[in-house]
């Protein structure tokens, strides 16, 4: 039988990959109130960065043969850069416009990045082969851990702890907190209010980015389609975190990713297709229980 | 010249001067992600329009086509369906996927006319889903599982085998289905366990620990997907350190995503025919000829195959029936048995328009390099209650 200590790296990794995608998203949700849903097309945006642009069946490395500490950095500012032109392109000019306006207009930015994918890389998806290595697994307490999973992981161990010292140490990061509490009045104090949404910006393209090397690496293949699920995912987590609560966002995504390995792991066969409807049911109670979410901070209140 | 207008269009349905030619419509995607499979199927298609017409025509007639973009979205698809049917169409071929080829072909049987998949592998794709006189070009995903099961078992001393099925869409179920009906009637065959994943899981972790749980590596794996996530379980799989021998549907054929796991071997795929130009039938290699020809570049998977084949059948039926009728053309499609085309022999019956066994190329990977190892048609067709069980 499957042992405890495997378990826990299966679904820590898994959480991993959820909190981080969801952690982007409430990063923008906290300063803007916006539900980004071009997120998950940032993330196929940065797989494709890695082969060159043709619609031909087989993909050639373009951005991806560069060694990895180059890479890593290139990629995460690609995931910034992108995240950073959406918001001077069409988030900047909604600024006054409803959440509801601007979730709209998410939807529309993720379906023209998304058709864009599909113009230039053709609907086939592309294998890529970024760090094979990585997936070899090694034994730690009884279990077989892949190389990635452990770093996936520690990554967002270390993203969250450099993500806390960045708000609680730096100006901008004060800012932020300060802007999440209660933007007009963070404006009136003097609090630069396009640094502030550009920088959330940023850090969230460079999540999205960093999520895409871990899907590529894990899985393989580049797909325009693959940001949906992760997308999807990562804003039940966000949601059931708590909207706007970082620390909810993380928690709550660790959570998703281990209830859905729990399930794979110990549900029946004949229900097992069924995981993701086990899955959801969960989200439906937790909301019932805790409408608000489940680690709210004080200044969702009178937002939400 | 309103009057004259009018009167033109009154005049066309008696008039047989528009149907000098004859007209097959084209309701597949042109754009959306459809379009990586339709359109190779959709060439190969129109690489044998090009050749019944340079022998000659249909019934002395030239072969035109008309098309129109169903851009992967259902709606678009019965749209396009109408117009073509509008445009004059005799004959209509539908997109690669039930689901998005069902509207288009609904709108051609309202008419009575004919409609192909062009490469639809689930039942539905024919009588049971569209009606009397749908058809699809290609061989039953049951039957792909059906072979893996037969061949692994008499080639490669198959006894255990492990089951993982996607169950993101119905194409998956039928390979699984059809392997898990023929696995165990072999011999000394046991199926020993099984799981399920989803297409879009970003990992598979949970069905690789439960198979490494296995008190031994089963001989086989039939991995029931399509890439994506077929490539990336693949992948998981292997790194794993799962060496057991995979086996596939035909979707995962073409070298394209071989990149995903370097090095990979012992991976099977049952297809219609070699895109790797070691098919033993020559007809095989001088299609993938000709669509180089017409396209630059060799078929990326054989799923450009059914497209030359359901034109080739259809323009056989034509000929026979002496009209493009969809209710005469049926009835002489439903007479072929075991009618041979370049990839093989084919069959429909007045119960399936579908292929429920098929000779079918086995080609295996080894260290990244796919070629044709052996070549089976499974002793006996899949049932049709076996196809049907839901």
């Amino acid at each position: 039988m499957t042992s405890l200590a495997q378990l826990f790296f299966d679904a820590a990794a898994l959480g991993g990959i959820y909190a981080m995608a969801a952690l982007g998203i409430a990063l923008i949700f906290g300063v803007m109130n916006l539900v980004n849903f071009a997120h998950g097309e940032y993330i196929a945006f940065c797989v494709f960065a890695l082969i060159v642009p043709s619609t031909d069946a087989a993909a050639v490395m373009f951005l991806g043969k560069a060694p990895a500490l180059l890479l890593i950095p290139l990629i995460l500012t690609i995931g910034a850069l992108v995240a950073m032109a959406s918001e001077y392109v069409v988030f900047r000019h909604m600024r006054k416009a409803s959440p509801v306006a601007m979730m709209i207009s998410s939807f529309a930015l993720g379906f023209i990045i998304q058709n864009a994918l599909l113009a230039v890389y053709g609907g086939r998806p592309k294998a890529i082969s970024l760090w094979p290595e990585l997936n070899t697994p090694i034994d730690i307490a009884g279990a077989s851990v892949p190389l990635l999973q452990l770093i996936v992981i520690l990554t967002t161990l270390a993203v969250v702890t450099g993500l806390a010292a960045l708000l609680r140490k730096t100006r901008i990061g004060l800012e932020m907190r300060a802007a999440a509490e209660n933007f007009t009045m963070a404006r009136l104090l003097g609090v630069r209010a396009n640094v502030v949404i550009t920088g959330a910006f940023a850090l969230s393209g460079a999540l999205a980015a960093a999520v895409a090397l871990i899907m590529v690496t894990q899985t393989g293949v580049a797909d325009v389609r693959m940001g949906g699920h992760i997308m999807l995912v990562a804003f039940i987590a966000t949601v059931i975190g708590g909207l706007g609560s970082l620390p909810g966002a993380v928690a709550a995504g660790f959570l998703i990713g281990a209830a859905s390995v729990l399930l794979q792991a110990f549900l029946p066969l004949d229900a097992r297709p069924f995981r993701d409807a086990f899955l959801y049911t969960l989200v439906i109670v937790s909301l019932l229980v805790r409408p608000q979410g489940l680690f709210v901070p004080n200044s969702a209140k009178p937002r939400v | 010249m309103k009057h004259l207008l009018f009167a033109a269009v009154l005049a066309v349905p008696g008039l047989p001067a528009v149907a000098e030619d004859i007209t097959i419509g084209f309701a597949t995607a042109k754009s959306g992600w459809l379009e990586a499979y339709d359109t190779p199927a959709a060439t190969a298609a129109r690489i044998r329009i090009d050749e019944i017409n340079a022998n000659g025509g249909l019934l002395g007639q030239q072969i035109k086509w008309i098309e129109a973009d169903t851009k992967t979205d259902r709606a678009q698809s019965a749209k396009a369906g109408l117009q073509l049917i509008d445009g004059g169409a005799d004959m209509m071929v539908v997109s690669c996927d039930y689901d998005f080829g069902a509207p288009a072909a609904l709108a051609a049987e309202s008419e009575g006319m004919n409609s192909f998949f062009l490469c639809a592998e689930d039942v539905k794709a024919g009588i049971q889903g569209v009606g009397p006189n749908s058809f699809s070009g290609s061989v039953l995903a049951a039957v792909q599982g059906a072979t893996m099961a037969e061949w692994s078992h008499a080639r490669r001393e198959a006894r255990s085998a492990y089951v993982l099925l996607d169950t993101i869409i119905e194409y998956n179920k039928g390979i699984c289905r059809g392997f898990d009906w023929m696995f165990p009637r072999l011999d000394g065959a046991e199926i020993v366990g099984r799981d399920t994943f989803k297409n879009d899981d970003a990992s598979i972790a949970s069905q690789i620990t439960r198979i490494k749980s296995l008190p031994e590596q089963p001989d086989v794996i039939m991995l029931c997907s399509v890439i994506p996530g077929a490539a990336s379980a693949v992948r998981q799989l292997r790194a794993a350190g799962i060496d057991s021998l995979i086996l596939n549907g035909s979707a995962v054929d073409g070298s394209y995503w071989l990149d995903a796991t370097p090095d990979l071997s012992g991976f099977v795929v049952p297809v219609q025919g070699s895109i790797y130009g070691d098919d033993p039938r020559p007809e095989v290699e001088a299609f993938n000829k000709a669509y180089e020809a017409a396209t630059g570049a060799r078929p990326a998977s054989s799923y450009a195959y059914p497209g030359y084949i359901l034109i080739d059948l259809w323009a056989k039926a034509v000929e026979r029936a002496g009209s493009v009728d969809g209710a005469a053309v049926t009835a002489e499609l439903e007479k072929m048995r075991d009618e041979p085309t370049a990839f093989g022999p084919r069959t429909f019956t007045p119960e399936l328009h579908h292929q429920n066994y098929a000779q079918m190329q086995i080609v295996e990977i080894t260290a990244a390099k796919p070629a044709v190892t052996d070549s089976w048609t499974i002793s006996e067709p899949v049932p049709l209650d076996v196809l049907l069980k839901r």
